[in-house]
């Protein structure tokens, strides 16, 4: 269900035209070509300040594109209101920082989008929210606030309260970044499950082992301009291109 | 003392339970003074026992005033917070131009004037020396509000606002459910202070006749020549007005601090 969607996009879930963003004087994106298609993992590479993040969060407006086209599953990424409304529901995001509302009840953070976008009544939402707590391995914690959840779970209660809205894509910003390394796998854990399911998947991440075994798919990004597109083997293979092997070395390194 | 009301209640129960069990208790002892003042006091000696109901009838205007003009200034002051911080250029400055000449003047400037220019002004706009006490204090209140709302809205994450809103929310359920209980839980000491500096501000009505606590006590004064006991009576009930709003406002606080992070 693509609420302003036309079907207008090429069979592609995700179709990014000619994008370009500045942030002041630094021009951060430039002419960024792609698509993302449904059921698959992506993973965005890339030095920090090569544009993954900003791409990604363009995706769902939480960046404005200065020019070029995005449109998601037929719907046009503009500030149209409705049309963000509607993409909104469709496009998931897991944040670095997990962003729960700390305020609220691990139930309640799963369970507000879809009561007051879906209009789902209180006990199915419930009921589903449990079932996706479950699923994240998180049941016995739904009635906890935040703060008494280690950064792990609080990430995993983050992608169950992405999965709540049914989207269509998840987008993952940096999901391990913020924790500690002990944490990493149960989160890592989730997302390959998530993978599993046939979920379209775009993530952003310095977990190497994750692109090279869950994704369908590598982009490079170098300097706001997408350097690479790569299957995992060809791209962790013998790699040619000289920025993204010195990338992999340092990486590699720690 | 303030401070420490929510200990009374039994170990077994936890902070929100101890702070409803203090909101509530606090709530009906306020109730049960403003109700029934009279009767102690009445045990009074001279010149306060023989005008304990005059006493009584003060405080409960009193607070009053201070009820409907504390709520009615949250109100303003989140409309105005949210003027303030508002993207379209001419709700800013109205915002910024009502907390400016607000804060600006004097609280006793600002009652006289509603009461005696707006009429004067907007002759349909008569009114009461109660009512215009209460828009007086409202707006006065509001402006302070707004600068304590507007603090919190501002000290809310910025990723608080994206979570909610990739997740499809509206900017109205984002404000409603996400934004809103944040800000105001991080507003609720200085609000707390506000309203406080209120109770104690509505004694300005004075000066246009609504007869509050200390109108009475000044009347009561000036027909018993003891200055002592009548202004010490409507300091202490002052006092006990101001001590019980604390510690409802501090149970709130409590009650809201799911983090703990009160001692």
């Amino acid at each position: 269900m693509s609420g302003a969607g036309n079907g207008k996009s090429d069979g592609h879930l995700i179709t990014v035209d000619k994008v370009n963003k500045h942030f002041g004087a630094a021009h951060v994106l430039r002419d960024v070509c792609t698509h993302f298609e449904a059921g698959k993992v992506t993973v965005i590479l890339g030095a920090s300040g090569s544009g993954k993040s900003t791409l990604l969060r363009m995706l769902n407006r939480l960046e404005k594109h200065d020019s070029g086209r995005i449109v998601v599953d037929g719907i046009e990424v503009d500030d149209n209101v409705k049309h963000l409304d509607s993409l909104r529901a469709e496009v998931g995001m897991v944040f670095q920082q997990f962003n729960l509302f700390p305020h609220l009840t691990v139930l309640e953070n799963v369970t507000l989008a879809p009561r007051r976008v879906r209009k789902t009544d209180k006990a199915k939402a419930d009921v589903r929210a449990m079932e996706l707590l479950d699923r994240v391995g998180l049941k016995a914690h739904a009635l906890k606030h935040p703060f008494q959840l280690s950064g792990g779970q609080q990430q995993r209660v983050a992608i169950a309260r992405a999965l709540a809205m049914e989207p269509r894509v998840i987008l993952f910003d940096e999901p391990t970044s913020a924790l500690d390394p002990e944490m990493v796998k149960e989160v890592l854990d989730v997302m390959k499950g998530l993978a599993a399911t046939g979920m379209t998947m775009i993530v952003v991440t310095h977990e190497m082992g994750f692109a090279r075994d869950v994704s369908d798919r590598v982009l490079f990004l170098d300097k706001g301009c997408i350097a690479a597109d790569a299957p995992p083997q060809e791209f962790f293979g013998a790699q040619s291109n000289e920025r993204i092997r010195a990338f992999l070395g340092q990486i590699a390194q720690h | 003392m303030a401070s420490a009301a929510t200990s009374v209640w039994p170990a077994s129960w936890n902070r929100q339970q101890r702070s409803s069990a203090t909101m509530i208790t606090a709530s009906i002892v306020l109730v049960l003074v403003l109700w029934l003042l009279a009767i102690p006091m009445a045990w009074a000696p001279e010149p306060i026992g023989n005008n304990a109901q005059a006493y009584a009838e003060g405080t409960r205007v009193t607070m009053a005033l201070t009820i409907i003009s504390a709520l009615a200034g949250v109100l303003i002051g989140v409309l105005a917070a949210l003027g303030k911080t508002s993207k379209v250029p001419p709700l800013r400055w109205i915002a910024s131009t009502y907390i400016w000449i607000i804060r600006g003047t004097p609280l006793l400037v600002q009652i006289l004037f509603v009461y005696f220019a707006l009429p004067a002004l907007v002759p349909w706009l008569r009114l009461s020396d109660f009512a215009s006490a209460c828009l007086a204090l409202s707006f006065n209140v509001g402006a302070y509000n707004a600068e304590a709302i507007r603090a919190g809205l501002l000290a809310v994450p910025r990723g608080q606002m994206e979570a909610a809103r990739s997740l499809g929310l509206s900017s109205w359920y984002t404000f409603i459910d996400v934004t809103f209980p944040q800000a105001f839980k991080i507003s609720l000491p200085p609000l707390v202070n506000n309203v406080v500096a209120l109770l104690k501000d509505s004694s300005l009505a004075y000066a246009i006749g609504v007869v509050e606590l200390t109108n009475i006590g000044n009347r009561i004064q000036a027909a018993t020549f003891q200055p002592v006991p009548t202004l010490l009576t409507s300091a202490v009930l002052y006092l006990v007005l101001t001590t019980m709003l604390t510690q409802i406002s501090n149970a709130v606080e409590r009650r809201y601090d799911v983090e703990g992070k009160l001692a």
